[in-house]
């Protein structure tokens, strides 16, 4: 439900990482993210056709606060020329890396 | 007590609105503005008198910056009611005696300092506030205390003295000459051990960097020189002189300091960083002096902002560059100095290194015409000044700079640092240079590096990351594990189990059984079997953890000694050697998943093997990251023990008042269930000593063994890699101070004895100081 998902969105360590370039490695996006704190997981966005990388991904961290650290100071600043926009996520379930093909 | 009423949380709100916004940008002048907010208030008292001043009281310690503004506030309440004036008076010197208890010494100043320009305002009278800081120098003459704490009060007294020296001067010249002289022959007998331990640079040149209070006294020896005037302050009051000189004052009670105690902590002392001169400014307003008191307010202001809006960086920048007294002063040049001056902290920055970053870039966005310039010429010169300078904050400068670069298509004048490559490659400047290129790697990728710097440049350009796979490669043939090593990489590309895995390996021969008995690890078993597995992973981070997981059981069987962990690390040191970044990553990736522990972590960082990447800054991130891993664990595990016992009291009394119990809450922590986490939270705390005594050794070792070396063949041993690592020995002290300092009687009778070199002693020495 809509209450339960807002719940979910307040207390998650995961943020949606997008407007990324194609070419964006997971090395890359380790390095950016893990200047904010100890990052738990990346997990790439995938083509759901060619399971190649499509421009997202999520970055999980351990706490809420490292989470909020990269919200204030890795969102909006470059990586590979882009300016990387990061926004709060419910937390990654399988399958969800598939982009739209 | 009464219900509130929706109107009167309206009225409080409204109340709470006008007080914290006055002296915002308004198109009305600021006296007549506080001149109205004061009749509002006046017809508020009798309804609204406690949260008014309640509301006063948080402006203090939270809008310090408006300071004056909020003193005349009262004042000219004062003025109005005088028991209203009284009122908050004696609500401030509670909050202050609370703040001096509960040790937040930072409000307890500013409300020192508010006290202070109360005498301005005609509200207080000037004797009594000569007898609080008489009360706070008296803390001198106590026996057996730190100095950080007669420091703390000394610094009290000295920065409100800019706001109340004039009056002092004026109205009570002999007391307060006497006190000023209390405090210089005070200032002069300090003790200084713990200064080379926070200096950002060793050299005094081209600007000394001065221990706080030294500077501090200073600059107010200068302002009385000037008779205690100076062109910072805002001072409302001076326009209600006519009414606030009819008002009546108020006498502070006495303040005496709360004693000390064994456990309480004091502020750290400090150096005050200086990067930029008058000189360094080409037009415009002149850069005030380092001994001129506006220096010391416009930088306290500076700091004040980022302490407030670090969260928000836009607004963080916003508000540094509207500083009230904008055009009088330099203001980029020092808002860059001050930036600087908090990334560079010792022992650490007071925000995360990369607000410092992502705020410089807001800042060259707001101000695209002038920003990027001051900050390159800041650049240029912390690179002039790279010989000099800590190892910690030459690494805080690498790593803030690549992720400038990464923001600004990592264009920079290259060339102006081509020289750097014609001299020994452990000086700092090529070590920056090699350091800043390998973070740019691990922001952008290999061939971007190359076309990014020039050809000169080449020997300090990282090699290509790739892994090495030793069994596959020319000569494998005669290797030991080499068919092993073939049917393993087989099996796993057949998705085999962890048990088969083991069944491959099993019949490899143990090299070390030919001189032991029983060998405690089997080095060409974890060999084969790790090269393997993180050459099959190499494709990425996510590859490699997948292999990890899977094969978990098969790396804990191995690799279920020190021994045998610490091989496990030379083998993936082996095959990732050419990826810095993959070897931090993995490695943090086998202490999470308990594959390896700190202790081995350590051994192998110091061992033999490491000792050619031992200046490289990366083996230094994973030392910290092994230490804070260890430190977080402690903590968790010292957290749910009192949890527990919370739980398990609130449980008791609740039984003892009569009430029910569920059976099925099984939430409720046993007896036994808490010794266990007990035992579980003291084993990880002797594995924390443990931990930083191995360190500490290992450290004590090299370096003993390098100054030996040196004095035996009649060479300096001042050489770059006795800098990077007797630097580095610092910095671990200064990183983890707080837990360090619980060792401090171990580590003096253990390992820092007089007998060791005094190089090293001295380090723990200047340590030591940091809290006496």
């Amino acid at each position: 439900s809509r209450s339960e998902q807002e719940r979910l969105l307040l207390d998650s360590c995961t943020l949606y990482v997008g407007n990324l370039s194609f070419y964006t490695t997971e090395e890359q996006i380790y390095e950016l993210f893990s200047r904010c704190g100890d990052v738990k997981r990346v997990v790439m966005g995938l083509d759901k056709v060619n399971k190649t990388p499509c421009g997202f991904c999520f970055v999980e961290y351990y706490t809420r606060e490292e989470a909020e650290d990269a919200m204030r100071y890795a969102n909006g600043t470059r990586l590979d020329d882009r300016i990387v926009r990061t926004d709060w996520d419910a937390g990654f379930k399988e399958g969800r890396q598939y982009g739209r093909g | 007590k009464r219900r509130r009423t929706s109107d009167t949380v309206d009225i409080e709100d409204r109340l709470e609105s006008l007080i914290t916004r006055v002296g915002e940008k308004s198109t009305s002048s600021l006296e007549s503005n506080l001149e109205g907010l004061a009749s509002v208030l006046e017809a508020d008292l009798p309804n609204y008198k406690l949260k008014i001043l309640k509301i006063l009281c948080d402006c203090v310690v939270k809008l310090p910056e408006k300071l004056t503004v909020y003193t005349t506030l009262v004042g000219l309440l004062n003025a109005k009611n005088y028991n209203c004036g009284g009122e908050f008076v004696e609500m401030l010197v509670r909050n202050l005696k609370e703040a001096l208890k509960s040790t937040e010494f930072d409000n307890a100043r500013i409300m020192v300092r508010f006290l202070s320009d109360l005498v301005n305002c005609h509200v207080i009278v000037v004797g009594s506030l000569l007898s609080m800081f008489d009360s706070f120098l008296e803390v001198m003459l106590e026996d057996n205390i730190p100095q950080v704490r007669s420091d703390w009060y000394v610094y009290a007294v000295l920065s409100a003295l800019p706001w109340i020296g004039r009056e002092l001067f004026e109205k009570k010249e002999t007391e307060f000459n006497k006190l000023l002289i209390t405090i210089d022959g005070y200032i002069s007998k300090r003790q200084k051990i713990h200064v080379p331990a926070l200096k950002v640079w060793i050299s005094d040149f081209p600007h000394p960097q001065e221990e706080y209070l030294d500077c501090l006294w200073a600059q107010m020896k200068n302002l009385r020189q000037n008779k205690w005037v100076e062109k910072q302050i805002l001072r409302p009051y001076l326009a209600f002189d006519g009414v606030l000189c009819e008002a009546l004052q108020h006498t502070l009670p006495q303040i005496i300091p709360p004693s000390h105690h064994e456990d309480t902590v004091y502020p750290l002392p400090s150096i005050v960083f200086r990067l930029f001169d008058y000189t360094d400014v080409p037009e415009g307003p002149v850069l005030p002096g380092s001994h001129a008191i506006e220096r010391y307010l416009i930088e306290e202001q500076l700091n004040r902002i980022i302490h407030t809006h670090h969260k928000e960086r836009k607004d963080c920048s916003a508000a540094l560059l509207s500083f009230p007294t904008k055009n009088k002063i330099p203001l980029n040049y020092m808002i860059v100095e001050v930036m600087f001056s908090q990334l560079f902290r010792l022992p650490k920055p007071p925000h995360l290194e990369i607000f410092y970053g992502s705020a410089l870039i807001e800042l060259c966005k707001l101000q695209p015409g002038s920003m990027p310039q001051v900050l390159a010429q800041a650049t240029e010169m912390l690179y002039e000044r790279l010989d000099t300078m800590h190892t910690s904050c030459i690494e805080r400068i690498a790593s803030w700079f690549s992720y400038h670069l990464s923001n600004f298509q990592f264009r920079w004048s290259w060339d102006d640092w081509s020289g750097c490559v014609d001299v020994d490659a452990l000086f700092p400047k090529p070590t920056f240079v090699r350091e800043v290129l390998y973070k740019c790697l691990r922001l952008s990728y290999h061939q971007r590096i190359v076309d990014t710097v020039p050809d000169t440049f080449s020997a300090l350009i990282p090699e290509k990351p790739s892994s090495y796979y030793k069994y596959e490669a020319e000569g494998s043939g005669s290797l030991p594990g080499t068919m092993i090593a073939h049917q393993l990489l087989a099996a796993i590309k057949e998705k085999c189990t962890p048990e088969e895995a083991l069944l491959v390996l099993k019949d490899l021969p143990n090299p070390l059984s030919e001189e032991e008995n029983d060998p405690s690890y089997h080095p060409l078993r974890i060999d084969v079997f790790v090269a393997t597995l993180f050459h099959l992973g190499s494709k990425s981070f996510s590859h490699s953890f997948a292999a990890i997981a899977k094969f978990h059981y098969v790396l804990k069987m191995i690799a279920d000694t020190e021994d045998g962990q610490i091989c496990l690390l030379k083998t993936l040191f082996v095959v990732w050697k050419k990826h810095q970044q993959m070897i931090v990553v993995l490695v943090d990736k086998l202490l999470k998943t308990q594959i390896i522990e700190c202790s081995a972590v350590a051994n192998w960082l110091f061992s033999r093997e490491m000792s050619s990447e031992f200046p490289k800054f990366y083996v230094w991130e994973i030392m910290h990251s092994t230490i804070n891993k260890m430190n977080k664990h402690v903590s968790k595990l010292q957290r749910e023990v009192e949890d527990s016992k919370d739980r398990l009291e609130m449980l008791r009394r609740r039984m003892a008042d009569g009430l029910e119990l569920d059976p099925d809450d099984d939430d409720i922590p046993s007896d036994e269930m808490i010794e266990r986490m007990e035992e579980r939270m003291e084993t990880a705390m002797s594995q924390q000593k443990s931990l930083f005594l191995i360190i500490f050794q290992r450290f004590i070792i090299i370096l003993t063994d390098h100054l030996a070396r040196c004095e035996g063949n009649g060479i300096d041993y001042n050489t770059p890699w006795y800098k990077w690592i007797i630097e580095r020995l610092q910095e671990i002290f200064l990183l983890h101070h707080e837990l360090v300092f619980k060792y401090i009687s171990t580590l003096e009778g253990l390992l820092f004895t007089s007998d060791i070199d005094f190089h090293i002693l001295e380090v723990f020495q200047q340590f030591c100081a940091l809290r006496s």
